[in-house]
């Protein structure tokens, strides 16, 4: 995937670049308006990702103008203001997701991840990893084609980590995921433990691989080694 | 006490007094008046009497006395001397019994000593002096009624700017965007007194208002250095050779970070319900949301094997949803996060109140305290943010929120009719 940062923080914007070209993915970058306005008119991107105050200008005219200039790019607003009116604008600016910093890279990856999956496939979207079929529209998870019962919350979790696979996840991005920004409760990282070992279990009893392996209680690890 | 009456306090005492010393020394010095030329005509009357005697050698009828009333008494030696008084006495004529002046005198009458009592009437007398004293004295006392009505008056019109001054200082509101109302008034004090609270009021608000800028400026500046803190704590948890101390580490340092977003966004939002930025209405039914707030805390609430308990009337409310969430999630996340294990949260809902309690550790909370921001009890883990953004939520809404502690259950109640708050707290407790 081709993704444009447009990010004035320079650290963020770095960290940002490192973890997704780690995933494959190809990082062009913007620091300010202007730069970032010729390079949406230049090129094409799967996915931008957009700060909403650059230095120079305000990050809703960019995505105006993306409009105008009928480009599809996905567009993730990244932004520390947190109103809900921006959201709001941002969104019918025709922004396709809204990412309130801090943020887990792990869940911007995702967020992308669905982004541009929902552009591109238009409802017949179907995530494959190896023996694993997911299908995001009715929510299934199929194993050799034989259908695996999940609970919506442990579905969410396969589709967070296959967005983030060979990754560390935090415990702390899981629970941001799950129970969004107002569970913080010091219990919540015990019920991602429980919720992984159920989801880890259900996997390898319809006769998956184990893809899961734990990072010292910090984090978890979904890849195929 | 009202000014008004305090200053018309003093003045009708000091007039009645007045008054009274007055009329009484009036009254005094008239009747006196009046009894002294009474004297002088029963002295008149005596000398006839004792002229008549001494021409006739016999006592004359008091017939012949129009009005009076002559008394003879013999008696065995000269004594007394002249002698008036007050006294009452029978009026034949009128079959009355009437006050009246007498003049008594021993006196020797053919050889003989006799004590003669003349008796006048008095009605007369007292009659006129009834009728000077109310000449006087009534129009006196009317005026002081005409002055102390104007003065009413006067002191209402005159006080009617600073009641209005009053009305505006007590409905003022640092965050409505309107200042303060000038009051029109010609009194000089009270035009000092109008310019020095629109300057306060003025310098309050650009105050208040730079302090809020400066939080929320803060807050948000320092969200990005936490999303590098953040997304830099990510990038390390990638490194191949992470050692079991380096993961601990981070585990500190993500959840520091966690609670640091946190407070941030606690700040952020008590910020934004200041500035009443959250203004998207909507009726919300309450007990939908419950039931998936219920559902949402579900796993907090089975694995410390808290029992919950829900007694849900349909209600629905104008409220903030955005607010409404945080609002539920505090007060449960609070009655989860303060429980013990096995413990029990309660929670009913009805058309006046949304009541949440909790067994929990310890002792009942200072109400005053608990709703103060940073305000932790011992046990907590939190910030102590919780409850002063739940009341913060409330009075934006115009609701009103209690705390109590009764039977083990520490119970916050948030009364969606403010004004029936009071009565019905005390109808519970």
């Amino acid at each position: 995937m081709k993704i444009l940062v447009v990010e004035d923080e320079e650290l963020l914007r770095v960290n940002i670049i490192d973890y997704l070209t780690a995933e494959g993915n190809v990082c062009d970058f913007a620091s300010c308006f202007d730069e970032a306005s010729e390079k949406i008119a230049l090129y094409d991107y799967d996915c931008i990702l957009l700060d909403l105050t650059l230095p120079d200008g305000d990050g809703l005219k960019l995505l105006q103008a993306l409009k105008q200039q009928n480009k599809s790019d996905g567009v993730i607003i990244i932004t520390a203001r947190s109103s809900v009116d921006q959201r709001i604008e941002g969104l019918s600016l025709g922004a396709d997701d809204y990412l309130i910093k801090p943020f887990h890279l792990s869940e911007l990856s995702a967020r992308i991840m669905a982004v541009v999956r929902r552009r591109s496939f238009k409802g017949n979207d179907l995530v494959v990893f190896n023996e694993l079929k997911i299908d995001i529209q009715s929510k299934t998870l199929k194993v050799n084609n034989e259908t695996v019962n999940l609970t919506r919350k442990e579905f969410d979790l396969l589709l967070y980590f296959i967005a983030n696979k060979s990754k560390v996840v935090s415990k702390s991005a899981v629970v941001t995921h799950i129970w969004g920004d107002h569970a913080d409760m010091a219990d919540s990282f015990d019920f991602i433990y429980t919720h992984i070992k159920n989801l880890r279990k259900k996997l390898i009893d319809a006769g998956c691989k184990d893809y899961f392996h734990s990072v010292y209680g910090v984090g978890y690890k979904f890849a195929d080694e | 006490m009202k000014l008004f009456t305090a200053y018309n306090r003093v003045l009708l005492i000091t007039s009645a007094i007045g008054l009274l010393i007055i009329g009484y020394l009036f009254y005094l010095t008239l009747s006196n008046y009046l009894n002294k030329q009474l004297d002088s005509y029963l002295s008149e009357e005596l000398l006839e009497v004792k002229d008549y005697t001494a021409k006739k050698e016999s006592f004359p009828a008091h017939q012949l006395f129009e009005d009076l009333v002559i008394e003879y008494r013999h008696i065995s030696s000269l004594g007394k001397k002249r002698h008036f008084g007050d006294t009452i006495f029978y009026n034949a004529k009128k079959r009355l019994e009437e006050s009246g002046r007498y003049l008594e005198e021993d006196v020797v009458l053919a050889g003989q000593s006799y004590r003669i009592k003349i008796i006048a009437s008095k009605v007369a007398h007292s009659e006129q002096i009834t009728s000077i004293f109310m000449v006087i004295i009534l129009p006196v006392l009317g005026l002081l009624i005409v002055l102390l009505v104007l003065n009413r008056y006067m002191m209402k019109r005159t006080w009617l700017p600073f009641r209005q001054l009053l009305l505006n200082l007590k409905s003022f509101n640092l965050n409505q965007e309107q200042g303060f109302a000038q009051v029109p008034t010609t009194i000089a004090e009270f035009k000092e007194l109008n310019d020095a609270i629109v300057d306060i009021s003025q310098r309050i608000k650009s105050d208040y208002r730079e302090i809020k800028l400066f939080t929320e400026n803060a807050a948000h500046e320092m969200m990005t250095p936490i999303a590098v803190i953040n997304a830099k704590l990510d990038m390390m948890l990638q490194s191949e050779d992470l050692s079991e101390v380096q993961s601990q580490n981070l585990i500190d340092l993500y959840k520091t970070t966690a609670k640091l977003t946190k407070l941030n966004q606690s700040l952020l939002l008590l910020v934004k319900i200041d500035n009443n930025l959250l203004r998207d209405r909507e009726q919300l039914n309450l007990k939908t949301m419950l039931l998936e707030k219920q559902h949402y805390f579900q796993e907090f609430t089975q694995q410390k094997g808290i029992e919950v308990n829900l007694e849900l009337q349909d209600h629905t409310l104008l409220m903030s949803r955005y607010l409404a969430d945080i609002l539920l999630d505090n007060l449960i996340g609070n009655a989860i996060r303060h429980n013990h294990k096995g413990g029990r949260i309660d929670i009913r809902l009805n058309e006046e109140a949304l009541w949440v309690g909790n067994t929990g550790h310890g002792e009942a909370l200072a109400e005053t305290e608990a709703f103060k921001r940073f305000y932790k009890s011992p046990s907590s883990e939190g910030m102590g943010l919780g409850l002063a953004i739940v009341k913060q939520i409330v009075e934006l809404h115009q609701f009103g929120i209690a705390y109590s502690y009764r039977a083990g259950l520490h119970a916050f109640t948030v009364f969606f009719n403010n004004n029936n708050s009071t009565s019905l707290l005390n109808e519970n407790s």
